[in-house]
């Protein structure tokens, strides 16, 4: 059931198909219907016309002729009578031909002799009361529709007409001729089914054109679709195939148009974006040599600065460490830039991650101590090999512990890590000035300061942590930041441990253990 | 006194160089276009090029490679692109060893060109060998059956490693460290294109090495010494 109603939502032709079958079946049905009705009404009416006309005819006949034989003996009446009924009706063909039914009426000459028949042993009381009724009480034809009942169990439907007659000394008898209907509802239940067959034909015949035409239209649709999809998919190059000059080719020839105009768009904004990060890249290479040289002097200057004056002295130094903050800004437009032109590719090896942990921790030890921090870490085991791109992976870990430090206010950091077969996880926890609610959506934001009128203890380019959120990405990993002012900030980095998987759980929970619960 | 060829099209830069260079008393030649490199290379015969990549008249990459066709000299190569495939193709043309610009500190640059300078410990007159190679320290030679193979100081440097200690699996970082003098560096891209280019030289078969064997995951060692 399900996959019929799919199949009806998905497939306009069956749609159309199956909408067109209802529908014509309702109008033909109604049509046959109206036919059937009209036909057999019609049918009904004619065989009436006949049977009326005939047996007026033979019972005015049969009403002279016992008038005339007044005279005659009821020996002589009765053969007179023998030989009306053999005229009328066909002596032996019971349920098919027409019988005769002589009834004497009420208040007779009880002595004289009775004349009362049937053809055929048709039996008088299937004759309906209410016509006998009429007959009776009017001086005119009756008729009514009748069901002939025969001594043993056959029964036939009829017309039963009926009048009055007077036989000579005996009295008025009911005169009824019984038209028996078998022929005409043999008549009209052929006519009923050939109907119906050619009901049946027909809507399966408008099926079919239906679904000829549907496919016909739908085909062309289908086809754009398809290409639609491809084109979507990146397939710039695919068009629609115009041959014919109809609707189809219209939609066609609009596709086309807007494809051609959406390659030219989308060529022109790969091209513009190319051009833009080819000039990033360039610009910062172009840097690199000049800098290469100011970063040599500055160190010539730098290394005999004691023999200068003290202002200059703090000059050289002033000069070679804002050198180095301006290499830092560079390296890092270089690596977003990278980013940006999708450039930026994995160069996995293995390693042990605790041991690059401990490396960056111990080259951050002495700033930490100068920032009045340390950064405290006792993983449960030495070894937690896993393979990924070192040189990013201890970027992101350097630019976490960085930003420890660097908001510490004091207080220690904690380094927490989790690690499962498949990931591994690393938690950097500070309880410093911590970060609020805004700021939480924003700390990765490109040279985005939490607080801008704080001046930077040291020298970050202010990319760091959106590095480490696009090298964490990379690896198909995540970093996710928790803070609340005046708690710290907890930054949660999961990695899945072969470079290319992805990560099947969060190992550390974002809210730090050490937050007290509400 | 030892020479150094620097090439590079950049003025100020080369006349740093020469500053610095001279400064840690080391001779200094100064070329600043690709096609001229050889001409002066072939005239005054460096110890060391320091060869920038990009250059005009003839690229870095060409020069280097020419330069390696006629000479086992040290180059080291200055690139302002540290992306893999620079340094990678630099590495493959010939060069030793690369420095991307702007070098951290010129004691950096000092002591790498010190370390390619430097002549292999021959205090000791040793005679190596390794799986069917006979390595003469001293000469600076290494034969096999009597016929020599030409080796770059770099690559002779590593095989000399290597087959210093036959036993032990030597990490591309402990390579790093003994052969190009680096205290940390996690670029190991270097270590793997000059073994690539040693078992190149020395490998009967270079697909199925049996000197510079890889162990999977961690690092190189020599091949079987009784062979």
């Amino acid at each position: 059931m399900g996959r019929v109603s799919n199949r009806l939502r998905t497939s306009l032709s069956l749609r159309v198909l199956l909408s067109t079958i209802l529908l014509s079946s309702a109008v033909i049905w109604l049509s046959g219907s109206i036919l059937d009705s009209r036909v057999s009404a019609g049918v009904k009416q004619v065989n009436l016309d006949s049977a009326i006309n005939e047996a007026r005819s033979t019972i005015v006949g049969a009403r002279y002729r016992l008038i005339l034989a007044k005279s005659s003996t009821p020996k002589e009446i009765d053969a007179l009578i023998n030989e009306i009924i053999s005229s009328a009706t066909t002596v032996g063909a019971r349920a098919s031909g027409r019988e005769l039914v002589l009834l004497r009426g009420p208040l007779q000459n009880a002595s004289e002799k009775d004349f009362t028949t049937t053809s055929n042993l048709v039996d008088p009381k299937s004759l309906p009361k209410e016509l006998r009724k009429k007959v009776r009480s009017t001086a005119q034809l009756n008729w009514a529709y009748m069901t002939i009942k025969y001594a043993g169990s056959l029964q036939v439907p009829a017309i039963a007409v009926g009048d009055m007659v007077s036989i000579p000394r005996s009295g008025r008898y009911e005169m009824y001729l019984l038209f028996p209907l078998a022929n005409q509802n043999k008549t009209l239940d052929l006519i009923s089914r050939s109907i119906i067959f050619a009901d049946i034909a027909l809507v399966i015949l408008i099926g079919l054109i239906t679904w000829l035409v549907a496919r016909q239209v739908v085909r062309p649709v289908r086809e754009a679709a398809r290409i639609a999809e491809q084109f979507t998919s990146g397939d710039l190059s695919r068009r629609m195939r115009v041959t014919r000059k109809d609707e189809i080719a219209t939609l066609g020839n609009s596709f086309n148009e807007m494809a051609a105009s959406m390659q030219t768009q989308i060529m022109r904004l790969e091209n513009l974006s190319r051009v833009q990060q080819r000039f990033v890249s360039d610009v910062s290479h172009e840097l690199r040599t000049p800098l290469t040289t100011l970063r040599m002097a500055s160190e010539v200057i730098y290394s005999s600065r004691t023999s200068f004056d003290p202002q200059i002295a703090r000059s050289a130094e002033l000069l070679i460490g804002n050198i180095d903050r301006f290499e830092r800004l560079l390296e890092d437009l270089l690596e977003v830039s990278r980013f940006d032109a999708e450039v930026a590719v994995l160069e996995p090896v293995d390693f042990n991650l605790i041991e690059l942990i401990n490396r960056c921790i111990q080259d951050l030890d002495l700033v930490a101590k100068e920032n009045g921090t340390q950064i405290i870490f006792t993983p449960y085991s030495e070894d937690l090999p896993i393979t990924g791109d070192i040189r990013r992976i201890e970027r992101i870990l350097r630019n976490l512990l960085n930003n420890a430090v660097d908001h510490a206010d004091l207080k220690p950091i904690n380094i927490q890590v989790e690690y499962t077969e498949h990931d591994a996880a690393i938690a950097v926890r500070d309880h410093g000035i911590g970060i609020d609610e805004n700021s939480l959506l924003r700390v990765f934001d490109r040279f985005w300061r939490a607080d801008p009128s704080r001046s930077r203890i040291r020298g970050g380019t202010g990319l760091g942590l959106s590095i480490a959120l696009e090298d964490a990405r990379l690896h198909n990993g995540e970093l996710e930041v928790w803070g609340r002012p005046g708690q710290g900030a907890h930054f949660v980095l999961t990695l899945p441990r072969k470079a290319g998987n992805s990560i099947e759980s969060r190992l550390i929970r974002l809210e730090p253990k050490d937050y007290p619960q509400r | 006194m030892t020479l150094v060829l620097v090439v590079d099209d950049d003025q100020d830069l080369a006349e740093m160089l020469g500053i610095v260079l001279t400064g840690a008393g080391i001779d200094v030649d100064l070329v600043s276009r690709g096609d001229e490199a050889l001409e002066v290379f072939r005239n005054n015969p460096p110890d060391l090029v320091l060869l920038d990549v990009m250059l005009p008249g003839l690229d870095g990459i060409e020069v280097c490679k020419q330069i390696r066709a006629e000479s086992m000299v040290p180059i080291v190569m200055l690139s302002a692109k540290g992306d893999t495939h620079d340094v990678v193709r630099g590495l493959e043309a010939g060069a030793d060893d690369y420095m991307v610009k702007p070098f951290r500190h010129q004691s950096e640059l000092v002591a790498r060109i010190r370390t390619r300078l430097r002549r292999t410990n021959t205090d000791l007159t040793e005679s190596l060998t390794i799986a069917d190679l006979k390595i003469d320290v001293n000469a600076h030679e290494i034969t096999r059956a009597g016929k020599v193979i030409a080796l770059t100081r770099l690559e002779f440097d590593l095989l000399v490693a290597l087959a210093r200690e036959p036993g032990r699996v030597f990490s591309r970082d402990a390579l790093l460290s003994e052969v190009w003098g680096y205290r940390h560096s996690t670029d190991t891209r270097l270590v793997n294109v000059h073994v690539q280019r040693l078992r190149a030289k020395i490998e009967q078969d270079p697909e199925h090495p049996e000197i510079v064997l890889t162990v999977r995951g961690v690092g190189y060692k020599a091949g079987n010494q009784s062979k």
